[in-house]
């Protein structure tokens, strides 16, 4: 009894750190550099976070099942060539359109993943493959400029509302609807189940391979609404547009505090994950950190908050 | 065939530490035998195919020109083999390929600054780079972090760094040693480079059949609990193979730094798909103890063979990529043991 009291107070402490961590950062950067804590610039930093959050939120589910998916920059480069072609062609179809090829792209990772029983980073790594050449293909390797015409279908991305970006919104949007996934839904019960442990959950009667489906597709699926939004930011497509993503989106699910061995997070902790990720780059512009060296920063935070949060009793032998 | 009272194990083709079942299921023994081999005929079929459809493949140049673009692929793959081996895999090759390619670029007499230390520089910089595979081992088995986590980041941290040395430009080597190994056939045969390549893969096949390590590799990867409880040193055996890998990856960037004849981050960009997939198609298995150097030896040469059919038949280079990401899934789906796996995550 103790033990469990303990365990749950530790997980309290542990899913506190990243907000503490967050404020922290904030109120660093802001003494540092004043100009920061503005209501414009932290619109801006909120912008800039919600495509990647969104990214982030759909391989949320899949760490949670305990696999991962390294497919997501390609699908989102994918989606970008596939707006960019598609908008002058049939105009606002374009985007349920793309939505819908990212879906099936994820569906096709997670069957394989379950049917063929080859492991999920393994099989992603294959797609992102596929989906890459497809890209490459489609846009003949430029980068497409959507021209006056397909830019007034982006003005639902671009608009400011209320003079709030609105992909704010949108991001809100996804944050909310992922919380009710997680949440209400039996496909957010199963997901924490599986990853908490897989031979008891399909056990216990659930069908282990359609949520692991679900959660592939759909981590696929917000990549190419990513995708789009990126896009509509920069009024083109390119096959290499998300490239740079992978690292940071799933180190804002992993700092957040969803545990990589899976059963443990949420959506709610890759908001707070991709928030600190956001922050730490603007905090590295400010000091005028490399664009490219900051990678190196992303993957030694990847690997401690990796160190950080795994469950070491759930594996015992490590691959 | 006569029956067999010795497991394959000990004498013939690839050491399997799970041998199949003992006794006289001679059935089930040349099947697996057959699987053995299957990426082998592949290979020659593949190659008749191509030829059939091509008969410029068959040529001198060609084939050299195939040796040729193995040799990068062969060097790397070698090295993501014994990791494979155990079970682990590596995702940071083209971080430490990168590092190595730009360290020799900027080291030797080059275009960007002063320096002109020689072969010294190609010493130094393939040293560098097995730090880096030490540093992903010790921090795997140090801090008890999944491979391919710890070589994700250290795949971003490498390329990082490159740029950062680099200050994100590209240096061209002006050195004529270097650019020789790209260059000179001795004999008017096969380039420096592939010789170097068959190099690593005689000292890399010495490891794995003649070593004490070679033996730990697939002790571990058979079953890691097991090796640990008969007193094989599973830790330090990790690092040495992280290390191991590194080197090679360097070596791998010194063979591209000479065949560019410059160094920039992204010399390595699309090395770790196809090295992954040459060394599965060859039918090193990835939940590891099952394949070896040989196999892939085999799956680079499908790779290639594959990679020049496309060119001799005007197929896009794009597609590659995709073919190889149907290849990959392919493999793995045939040769994985799944009796075996309970739980794939």
């Amino acid at each position: 009894m103790t033990a469990t009291k303990s365990l749950r107070a530790g997980g309290r402490v542990q899913a506190a750190i990243p907000i503490v961590l967050l404020i922290g950062l904030v109120i660093l950067i802001g003494v540092l550099q004043p100009s920061f804590l503005t209501a414009d610039t932290l619109l801006v930093v909120m912008a800039d976070t919600a495509t990647l959050f969104i990214l982030a939120a759909g391989i949320t589910f899949v760490v949670m099942l305990g696999g991962i998916d390294l497919s997501i920059q390609a699908v989102a480069s994918l989606s970008s060539v596939l707006v960019a072609i598609w908008l002058g062609r049939i105009g606002y179809w374009a985007f349920p359109a793309t939505l819908l090829v990212g879906f099936i792209t994820g569906a096709f990772s997670g069957v394989v993943h379950v049917r063929l029983r080859i492991p999920s980073f393994i099989v992603t790594l294959a797609t992102s493959g596929l989906v890459a050449a497809a890209a490459l293909l489609l846009s003949q390797e430029r980068s497409i400029t959507i021209g006056e015409a397909g830019r007034a279908y982006l003005s639902w991305i671009t608009g400011r509302p209320f003079g709030v970006p609105s992909v704010i919104f949108i991001g809100a949007l996804v944050a909310c609807a992922g919380i009710w996934l997680q949440c209400y839904t039996p496909f957010g019960r199963y997901s924490a189940a599986i990853g908490a442990g897989e031979a008891a959950t399909w056990a216990s009667g659930v069908k282990v391979n359609r949520q692991k489906v679900i959660a592939y597709s759909l981590s696929a699926g917000l990549a190419a609404l990513a995708g789009i939004l990126l896009t509509g930011r920069l009024s083109s497509g390119s096959p290499t547009l998300a490239n740079e993503l992978l690292l940071p989106a799933i180190a804002a699910v992993v700092v957040g505090g969803t545990s990589i061995t899976g059963g443990a997070g949420g959506i709610g902790r890759t908001v707070i994950g991709a928030l600190i990720i956001s922050v730490v780059r603007v905090g590295m512009t400010f000091v005028g950190v490399d664009i490219f060296a900051q990678q190196i920063v992303f993957g030694a935070v990847l690997i401690l908050a990796v160190a950080i949060t795994i469950d070491r009793t759930k594996i015992l032998i490590v691959k | 065939m006569e029956p067999r009272k010795v497991p394959p194990s000990a004498d013939s083709g690839t050491p399997q530490i799970r041998s199949p079942e003992l006794g006289g299921r001679n059935a089930k023994l040349s099947l697996n035998r057959l699987k053995r081999y299957a990426p082998f005929f592949a290979l020659i079929a593949l190659s008749l195919l191509i030829g059939a459809m091509n008969p410029r493949f068959f040529e001198f140049n060609n084939l050299i020109r195939v040796a040729n673009s193995a040799s990068i692929p062969l060097v790397l793959s070698l090295g993501m083999t014994f990791v494979i081996l155990l079970g682990s895999i590596d995702l940071s090759v083209e971080g430490v390929l990168a590092i190595g390619a730009v360290l020799i670029s900027l080291l030797v007499r080059n275009n960007g600054n002063g320096f002109d230390l020689g072969w010294s520089a190609v010493v130094l910089a393939i040293l560098a780079c097995s730090g880096i595979g030490f540093l992903n081992g010790a921090i795997h088995v140090g801090l008890r972090i999944p491979s391919f986590m710890v070589t994700l980041g250290m795949w971003f941290i490498g390329v990082g760094v490159a740029t950062l040395i680099l200050g994100g430009s590209t240096v061209r080597v002006l050195d004529k040693g270097i650019r020789s190994i790209a260059l000179d056939r001795p004999m008017g045969f096969f380039p420096i480079a592939v010789w170097v390549a068959l190099g690593a893969l005689g000292i890399t096949w010495v490891i794995e059949r003649q070593t004490r390590i070679g033996r730990y590799i697939y002790a571990i990867g058979g079953g890691e609990d097991l090796a640990a409880l008969s007193g094989i040193p599973v830790k330090r055996v990790k690092i040495i193979v992280f290390m191991i890998a590194g080197t090679l990856y360097g070596l791998g960037g010194l063979l591209s730094a000479a065949q560019l004849g410059q160094g920039n981050a992204l010399i390595g960009s699309g090395r770790l798909f196809s090295t992954v997939t040459a060394v599965v198609v060859g039918g090193t298995a990835l939940t590891g103890g099952e394949g070896g150097v040989l196999n892939t030896l085999v799956g680079v040469m499908i790779m290639a063979v594959l990679g020049n059919g496309m060119v001799l038949l005007g197929i896009s280079p794009d597609v590659q990529q995709g073919v190889q990401g149907v290849l990959i899934i392919v493999a793995v789906a045939l040769s994985l043991d799944r009796a075996r796996l309970k739980i794939v995550k």
